[in-house]
């Protein structure tokens, strides 16, 4: 059994901008992504409030979806309790079987070893605006979810706004408050301030002051002798005002006026040394306040713990870290998503900011990236990356229809531009239909054959010349792949053979050298070199860039127009931009 | 042997410890005793007392106050009721388990179910015994195969357990196979874990050699042998002997004057008296015997209710089914009213709606009974009825001198019924009230062995110890135990020469 607190599943209804939420969560970290306003954070809030240490949370209508409060909300999860947690003093509460999936009623007929038992709690918004925690019992029965068995499992919440530090204060149910109070605590810090002696701080004329008080208060019938000491008051607990100082430059300073990674850090480790078994963790931005090691340094104790915990983040740094973390998509419609590792471990590591943009556009491979750079730099109002376009390499066309997948069935909004390669067709077109024009993909062959296969015959030799006007080393490709010592352009064509197939032979002899291609290579050395010449035409992010300049410059462009247009005016679309006309891209 | 080493036993970290507790020999003591040691160091959960009766459990909720926090005392019916209601829909059973239970009787059903998903959910059961760590069960003697299978199945789940009985007190069941399998499950039980026995009479501290003697004729009554009445008797003890005279034994008693006289003198004294005897109808036949100069101890059961409650739930609407129910209960109940003098009666006013005009005074009374029945024909009607009936009977009425009702609380709830808007709702009342008023016995009573059991006496006098009474067989042996070591000053035995009972040397 797990020594944790878990959520296994979480149901949410009607709670801020969420309508429906369904998610089970993973065991440890939970790194949720989405963008602005997708509820990553209504998220983390929710369960927060589940579990929140108090009853003493103000609820407004705008906690409520649509800000209706009439059908009232409700935060329900399937929870693992620890034994440590000790429930069992809760003798009202009996357990649900999880089944793997949902919380079942146990089944005294069924054969087989029975699966851990787990509880059900909720919390609901009343159309009174009350908040209501409770516990659904097996036989559908409601009993009440204490605020002491929540205070026992103990959410760490760092949450997203600045002055947040009540895990460093001795608030009820804070992590130093679990951490430090044993027993009565606050009464006898109570007592102990009450003593203090505070008239000695008084100057000569305050005292008279407060004595002729004293005076008028005993000709007034009322109890006098006056002091100044402790009064306590309604709302206002010893424990909010006292808090975690340390040392700064001889100088004991509290915690809470330290920066806010610090801040952050420091309640996380205060809930680090209470017991394990009763910690759920949830951070809003992860990220905030610390400096990419720090953030790393951080990410790589939460996997330490081994606790569960749910994470929002705008960092590739933390994304990037992430890689013990299960990451989750929530898109715009409150819809959560599995982002399988499996499928996207290689593009966490090679590109994190993937995960963040708002509409990432998958490209085969650097060429592409370079490539559609140069097709979309005008393409919209600002520059592609100020809308949230990113280009990605995608590693690969294996490599990234996995991702692809991975990515639709998150939910996603994405782009596509891949090569036909002509496999794994059935796949292709289940992420086609869902992308629709937003999904690039040549008719058949790739990037470089395509546009290639449009250049005039006079003009192929001018490819070999790169962006700063220099031929020798593609010529040199050219050559080695004739055979040939000489590398000059007129040996090469020579080499094409005779003048009616000379330049067809020429075109796919370009093709092959810059895609790579191994085939005809008279030994497995020259194979490897071969392979190796694409790097010297296009295959590189400039290279693309090239190759699309090339395309415009050898008038290739109005042959390529009607497909590319369509699926740039797809992209322009997704950002609720009008299509453009033919002839309107300016390139 | 000694409490000590029970104490000790007890404390142990043995996973399962079986106290052998005779009667009167402070089992309560031990058990309340250790289950607040057990509760002041209990880090999660609470010590569970497991009872059989209501009375009990109040007593180990008294003795168990300053630990109040960390002890749970339930009945065995309801801590299985409880888990019933969580689980109802896993073991197919409506959703208050417990208002089912209590208005069908089906307490053994939901034991059986319980036990199938505590046996069969391993989830269930160790969530149980995360709940209860350490068990104490109280008179486990009186757990029927359910509830003993369903503790264990909490026991094997991680839950400690201590388990109260005495093999000599197993009488329910009422025959020699309900005893033997429970006696079977007593010795499993013991072989299962460490055990000892509580055999120092604390009941009798200020007559000691009563009590001694008493767990000395435990033991001959336990080996299969008899118990010896001959030579210097211990004192407390006394024995008489009378024969019934009644002319059908069966159906009525009487004595001579000669064997009756050093009775009447026993129940002349003053003080606590309890008059026991083996049988329902034994009591009814002394009932008459003592010109009903004693109450009859109903014990916490209300059979004759719960016989009424069915026939009105079946039949509410239908005043000629109502009025059999309400005849059969007032026959039950009261003595006197009887088919010939008041019963046809009713009923052919009931089946004429009263239509025609009575003469005279009893049967001007039984036309108002059937009107109060013809108006509400449910529990209400029924009630009304009772009530009037028992004016009539307690003024003296014509024609209704001779009716003697016995079973006062019976018909007392019964007639409170009356006041609730339905049958169900005033049966789960009235049994509530009852499960947390412990009704105690009056000072002097009859009553059978049976709803004597848990209780003590000053006097006790057993009447009568005959063949038919307590003859050779495990069963009435354990009877015959029960009875004589409820008094704890003064036994007196009433023996039968002509039909002398095997278990008896004299």
């Amino acid at each position: 059994m797990a020594n944790q607190p878990r959520i296994n599943s979480l149901m949410i209804r009607r709670f801020r901008g969420i309508e429906v939420l369904d998610w089970s969560p993973s065991a440890g970290i939970n790194v949720l992504l989405g963008g602005g306003d997708s509820g990553k954070s209504t998220v983390l809030h929710a369960i927060a409030l589940l579990f929140s240490p108090t009853n003493a949370v103000q609820v407004l209508e705008t906690d409520y979806f649509n800000r209706s409060t009439g059908e009232g909300f409700s935060i329900e999860a399937v929870v693992d309790i620890p034994p440590e947690v000790g429930i069992a003093d809760f003798s009202s509460l009996w357990p649900w079987e999880w089944d793997g999936s949902a919380a079942v009623l146990p089944d005294p007929e069924a054969e087989k070893e029975p699966n851990h038992p787990v509880f059900r709690f909720r919390v609901r918004g009343t159309e009174d605006l009350e908040l209501v925690w409770e516990v659904v019992q097996p036989n559908a029965e409601i009993a009440a979810l204490s605020t002491g068995l929540r205070r026992r499992i103990g959410v760490v919440r760092l949450a997203n706004d600045d002055r947040n530090d009540r895990d460093l204060r001795l608030v009820t149910g804070s992590a130093l408050d679990r951490l430090l109070s044993k027993g009565n605590l606050k009464s006898r810090l109570n007592k102990q301030v009450a003593e203090t002696d505070l008239s000695a701080a008084l100057l000569e004329e305050e005292m008279k002051a407060l004595e002729d008080l004293g005076t008028t208060f005993e000709r007034a019938g009322l109890p006098h002798d006056l002091e100044l000491g402790l009064t306590s008051s309604q709302g206002l607990s010893i424990g909010a005002l006292i808090g975690l100082l340390a040392d700064r430059a001889g100088v004991k300073l509290p915690l809470a006026s330290w920066g806010a990674g610090t801040r952050r850090m420091s309640a996380l480790e205060v809930a680090g040394v209470t017991e394990a078994a009763s910690r759920l963790t949830v951070i809003d931005e992860i990220e905030r306040g610390l400096e990419p090691y720090r953030l790393r340094q951080l990410l790589a104790k939460l996997v330490k713990d081994e606790g569960q915990c749910f994470v929002t983040t705008h960092s590739p740094v933390a994304i990037k870290a992430a890689t013990k973390a299960a990451l989750w998509f929530i898109d715009a419609k409150g819809a959560i998503g599995a982002l399988p590792a499996v499928a996207i471990a290689q593009q966490q590591a090679r590109d994190p900011e993937t995960f963040l943009a708002k509409l990432p556009v998958i490209a085969e491979g650097v060429t592409e990236v370079g490539f559609l750079r140069f097709l979309l730099r005008n393409a919209f109002v600002a520059a592609p990356e100020d809308h949230g376009i990113r280009l990605c390499d995608g590693g690969g066309n294996e490599s990234m229809l996995g991702l692809l997948v991975a990515l639709r069935d998150a939910g996603l909004m994405l782009g596509a531009f891949c090569d036909n390669e002509g496999k794994s067709t059935g796949r292709w077109k289940s992420v086609a239909d869902a992308l629709g024009s937003r999904c690039f993909q040549w008719r058949t062959g790739c990037l470089e054959a395509n546009v290639i296969a449009h250049v005039d015959d006079a003009s192929l030799l001018s490819l070999a010349c790169d962006s700063e006007g220099a031929s020798g080393e593609r010529l040199r490709t050219l050559a080695d792949r004739l055979g040939l010592q000489a590398k000059d352009e007129a040996s090469i064509l020579a080499a094409c053979g005779a003048s009616e197939q000379r330049f067809s032979k020429l075109r796919a002899l370009i093709v092959a050298a810059a895609t790579g291609d191994k085939e005809g290579a008279p030994d497995v050395d020259t194979a490897k070199d071969w392979a190796k010449h694409s790097r010297r035409w296009f295959k590189s992010e400039e290279g693309g860039r090239e190759l699309g300049q090339k395309m415009v410059e050898l008038g290739v462009w109005p042959k390529l127009e009607p497909e590319l247009l369509t699926f740039v005016n797809a992209l322009r679309a997704a950002l609720g931009q009008p299509a453009l006309a033919p002839g309107r891209l300016k390139l | 042997m000694s409490d000590k080493a029970v104490a000790e036993l007890l404390r142990s970290d043995l996973p399962l410890v079986t106290v052998e507790a005779a009667a009167g020999c402070g089992k309560t003591h031990q058990g309340a005793q250790f289950a607040t040691d057990a509760a002041s160091h209990l880090g999660v959960g609470r010590v569970l007392i497991l009872t059989h009766t209501h009375a009990a459990r109040s007593v180990f909720a008294q003795r168990t106050q300053t630990v109040s926090g960390s002890v749970a005392i339930r009945t065995i019916d309801s801590f299985l009721t409880e888990i019933a209601s969580i689980y109802h829909r896993a073991i197919d059973l409506p959703a208050d388990v417990g208002a089912w239970a209590r208005a069908n009787n089906q307490y053994d059903e939901v034991a059986s179910r319980c036990r199938h998903l505590l046996e069969g959910s391993s989830l269930v059961a160790e969530a149980a015994a995360q709940r209860y760590p350490v068990i104490l069960c109280d008179e486990h003697q009186d757990a029927s195969a359910d509830q003993h299978r369903a503790v264990m199945a909490v026991h094997k789940a991680g839950a400690r357990l201590r388990v109260f009985g005495d093999p000599m007190q197993v009488i329910f069941g009422n025959n020699d196979t309900g005893v033997r399998a429970t006696l079977g499950r007593w010795e499993d039980l013991k072989c299962s874990g460490a055990s000892e026995k509580l055999l120092t009479p604390h009941r009798w501290s200020g007559s000691s050699e009563l009590g001694a003697w008493i767990l000395a004729a435990r033991q001959a009554l336990k080996d299969g042998g008899t118990v010896d009445l001959t030579g210097r008797l211990p004192k407390g003890l006394s024995v008489y002997f009378a024969e019934n005279s009644a002319q059908i034994p069966h159906r009525s008693f009487s004595m001579t004057s000669a064997h009756r006289r050093p009775i009447d003198e026993l129940r002349r004294r003053g003080g606590q008296l309890l008059v026991l005897t083996e049988s329902n109808d034994r009591v009814g036949h002394l009932n008459a015997f003592f010109d009903r100069s004693m109450r009859i101890w109903e014990g916490h059961r209300r059979e004759n209710l719960a016989r009424l409650i069915a026939c009105i739930r079946q039949s509410a609407g239908d005043v000629d089914a109502i009025v059999d129910g309400f005849l059969a209960f007032v026959a039950a109940t009261a003595k006197g009213f009887t088919p010939s003098a008041h019963g046809n009666r009713l009923r052919t006013e009931v089946k004429e709606r009263c239509s025609k005009v009575t003469r005279g005074v009893m049967p001007a009374h039984l036309q108002a009974v059937a009107r109060l029945l013809i108006a509400e024909p449910d529990h209400c009607g029924v009630a009304r009825a009772l009530a009037y009936l028992v004016d009539v009977v307690e003024r003296g009425e014509t024609g209704f001198g001779e009716v003697e009702l016995d079973l006062k609380s019976e018909i007392r709830d019964a007639i409170r019924l009356g006041q609730f808007p339905s049958v169900d709702a005033g049966f789960a009342e009235i049994t509530r009230r009852r499960t947390f008023s412990h009704p105690q016995p009056p000072r002097r009573c009859l009553s059978t062995i049976h709803k004597s059991k848990g209780l003590e006496c000053d006097n006790a006098l057993i009447l009568l110890c005959d063949r038919a009474a307590f003859s050779n067989t495990l069963y009435k042996r354990r009877l015959f135990y029960v009875g004589m070591s409820r008094a704890k000053k003064e036994l007196a035995l009433v023996l039968s020469r002509d039909d002398p009972s095997p278990l008896l040397k004299f």
